[in-house]
């Protein structure tokens, strides 16, 4: 049985099957990525013959391995397929010999540091130039950079608001209570005993609350992250909830609350009883 | 029952009041609701302030119960002038020496029965254990024992007003104060807590009730008759 899949950029077509397909020893090996093989349908030990273009002759290749991308927001809404294979075969498939446009260098741990390696790269021939991997990084991360200031900028509008917003409900909230508060003003509580129960019932709420957001906001986010994921066949994180942002999610909160309870508590102790129980 | 006394009935004042005035500014012009009353209790004592809507009764149980200030006269309850104490004096004297029972009990809606009479106990910082005993005393006294895990919406309005009195004694006050106790109540009930008071009474509780409650102004021993922020008739007071 013989059957054709289409490929995108370099390699445009990868005939599959037994079949049909010039025999070649030794069969050079591929590795291919997740999602080819599940477009494909092809698993470890399949064979193909691969070609630059349909109708095209090819080698027969055997698929060696699969490959899980790497979790590059750049690449995530890229619908290409990737093969790997070695450079002598590809040059050879392609019929062009040094068309290398970039490649990676991993230097060993013991080895000359990395600045080194690039001068040496830079000094072999004129056009070369070598980069360090987190400069690449910094420069092909400029959008996402600029997203997440963005990001940040919603981020603290909604903490503005919801401060905002918090302080009014906190302040409504005490205020339905004036009468309690009166009572307890006449059986002699003092006014700072109010004034603690407030706020530690203002903080307990706040760090209850701040919790249970948190518990939220991560099942939310696993569930975001499971469908994009799936999406797009990455393994990219789209929604992250690290310990770090729970801890400054709480003591925000808490803050806020505080802050709101001691500002209930403080403008309903300074009536006099009698108006806050309403005679 | 003894733990329920204040103290030892005698002659002794618990509270004396000299030439109590109060004025208050309405619209630029003061009102005089209280002018010039002159008014002794002694211990064990009950008395019923009554008189018209507007006549300074509860102004007057106001200044008495250290919840507002005269504009001129003395105060002395226990020994101790209250006419000039500050806010937080005031408070304080309000937690330890004066029980209050008011017409719409001002139990809080959270806490249980026992809660709501520990409560006082608790900000007087009154040893937990001793504090649950005496909850425990209290609310057998005023015969609410099996109901002190009620929260206030689960007890009907004269339980309510019980677990208000049992609150009012929780620190021994020198004296019980009551505005329209039986207010809120209906008929049965309303007779129910005049006899509650009377048996405080009995019980050595010091009382001064404001009321319209004819039946219960007629269970005090002793009636202040006010009008227009003086004292027109003080039946039964003890002969000087």
């Amino acid at each position: 049985m013989l059957k054709a899949r289409r490929l995108g950029a370099l390699l445009a077509a990868l005939v599959l099957g037994p079949g049909g397909v010039a025999a070649q020893a030794p069969w050079r090996s591929i590795t291919i990525d997740e999602r080819l093989a599940a477009a494909a349908g092809l698993t470890v030990g399949d064979r193909a013959v691969l070609a630059t273009g349909a109708g095209a002759p090819g080698d027969s290749v055997i698929v060696a391995g699969i490959t899980r991308r790497g979790a590059d927001p750049s690449e995530i809404a890229r619908s290409e397929f990737r093969v790997r294979l070695h450079l002598d075969h590809l040059q050879a498939l392609t019929g062009v010999g040094d068309r290398v446009g970039r490649f990676a260098v991993a230097t060993a741990p013991a080895a000359a540091s990395v600045d080194s390696a690039a001068a040496r790269i830079n000094a072999l021939a004129f056009g070369f130039r070598a980069y360090r991997a987190a400069d690449v990084a910094i420069e092909t991360s400029a959008t996402f950079r600029v997203v997440n200031r963005f990001h940040r900028a919603i981020g603290v509008i909604t903490i503005v608001a919801s401060a905002i917003f918090l302080l009014c409900i906190t302040l409504l909230k005490v205020d339905e209570r004036r009468r309690d508060v009166g009572a307890l003003r006449l059986l002699g509580i003092s006014r700072g005993t109010i004034v603690r129960a407030v706020v530690l019932e203002a903080a307990l709420i706040s760090v209850v609350g701040s919790l249970m957001g948190a518990a939220l906001g991560y099942g939310a986010s696993a569930l975001v992250n499971w469908h994009y994921q799936g999406v797009y066949s990455t393994p990219l994180r789209f929604a992250i909830v690290t310990p770090g942002i729970v801890a400054f999610a709480t003591l925000l909160s808490l803050t806020l609350g505080v802050v709101a309870g001691l500002l209930a508590a403080q403008r309903l102790v300074r009536q006099p009883p009698l108006e806050l129980v309403g005679r | 029952m003894s733990d329920t006394r204040p103290s030892r009935r005698s002659e002794e004042l618990v509270l004396s009041a000299r030439d109590v005035r109060r004025d208050y500014p309405v619209a630029g012009e003061p009102v005089h609701a209280v002018r010039g009353i002159s008014l002794d209790i002694a211990r064990g004592e009950y008395v019923a302030l009554v008189g018209p809507s507007g006549c300074g009764k509860s102004t007057l149980l106001n200044l008495l119960g250290a919840i507002d200030r005269p504009t001129s006269g003395t105060i002395t309850i226990a020994g101790r002038d209250i006419s000039s104490l500050s806010d937080a004096e005031a408070t304080r004297f309000r937690l330890t020496g004066i029980g209050f029972v008011f017409q719409r009990f001002y139990l809080m809606p959270t806490l249980t029965a026992a809660e709501n009479v520990q409560l006082p106990m608790a900000e007087a910082k009154v040893p937990r254990a001793e504090r649950e005993a005496r909850t425990e005393e209290l609310l057998g006294y005023v015969g609410l024992a099996g109901r002190s895990e009620h929260r206030p919406y689960q007890l009907s309005g004269g339980e309510q007003q019980r677990v208000a009195i049992a609150r009012a004694l929780a620190n021994r006050p020198a004296l019980l104060l009551a505005d329209e106790p039986t207010g809120e109540l209906d008929a049965r009930t309303g007779a129910e807590m005049i006899e509650m008071f009377a048996r405080l009474n009995a019980d050595g509780a010091t009382l001064v009730v404001v009321t319209h409650d004819e039946e219960l102004a007629k269970a005090a021993r002793r009636v202040v008759h006010l009008r227009d922020g003086v004292v027109v008739d003080d039946a039964g007071r003890a002969a000087p």
